[in-house]
């Protein structure tokens, strides 16, 4: 559990970050490949962008007077995706260094 | 990830629960009556949090309002005998709702809010610079 809090604040990247360094638990867990895991996230950063979208439109509908809970989905699916891309424009820097490998 | 987002999120609506209370009390500080219109003067009302996102959540992280409450203390009497809901002896209840502490109330209220929109703003703040390790 406090754990659980110590991570949470940081561990955004918790999963893919926190892999490497527990390399116990990883073995015990069995192999979890890279693309499982990107494709969980990226599952993930769907996932709380169709909650802020739908947030933005039930208080545009006037259904929600709830503004700080709207506001706060909104900031989660913008930060998620922001993670996102940064773990993917490294993926990409990645990709460039080795294709610009001379054989 | 957005754990924290999320007590902050149950924080803030905390909050606003408390602030429509503390409305309702400045609302009704001279109402004389109550909803069926029977001369029962409007009784003081108080949110009483508890920690848990939601009722029955016994892992203690964030708050939420665990319900409201009404102030025992005694009514208000003023002697006016011409006003409608006046008693036998001439005196009106006024609700037992005083207004410098519903104000002063209401500036913690505020505050809280405040402090709380300054949590979740370091929390972002937390995952922004999270992000410059790899970027």
């Amino acid at each position: 559990m406090a754990d659980g809090i110590g991570l949470g604040g940081v561990g955004g990247i918790g999963g893919l970050g926190s892999t490497p360094a527990k390399p116990a638990q990883e073995t015990e867990k069995g192999d979890v490949s890279f693309k499982d895991v990107l494709f969980g996230k990226i599952d993930e950063v769907n996932s709380l962008q169709k909650e802020a979208e739908a947030a933005m439109s039930s208080f545009a509908a006037g259904k929600t007077e709830n503004l700080s809970e709207m506001f706060i989905a909104v900031q989660k699916a913008d930060l998620a995706f922001k993670t996102l891309m940064t773990i993917r424009n490294k993926l990409l820097d990645a990709y460039q260094e080795i294709s610009q490998l001379r054989v | 990830m957005f754990g924290v987002m999320d007590i902050s999120s149950s924080a803030l609506t905390a909050m606003r629960a408390r602030m429509n209370t503390i409305a309702t009390n400045i609302a009704n500080l001279q109402t004389t009556r109550n909803a069926a219109g029977e001369s029962i003067p409007y009784r003081r009302k108080e949110v009483v949090f508890a920690p848990g996102l939601q009722k029955g959540d016994d892992g203690g992280q964030g708050v939420h309002v665990a319900g409201v409450v009404e102030d025992p203390s005694p009514f208000r009497m003023v002697p006016m005998p011409g006003h409608p809901d006046a008693d036998e002896n001439g005196n009106v209840y006024f609700p037992n709702v005083d207004l410098n502490t519903e104000v002063v109330s209401a500036v913690i209220a505020m505050r809280a809010y405040e402090a709380n929109v300054a949590a979740f703003e370091a929390s972002k703040m937390m995952v922004s610079h999270a992000m410059r390790l790899l970027g």
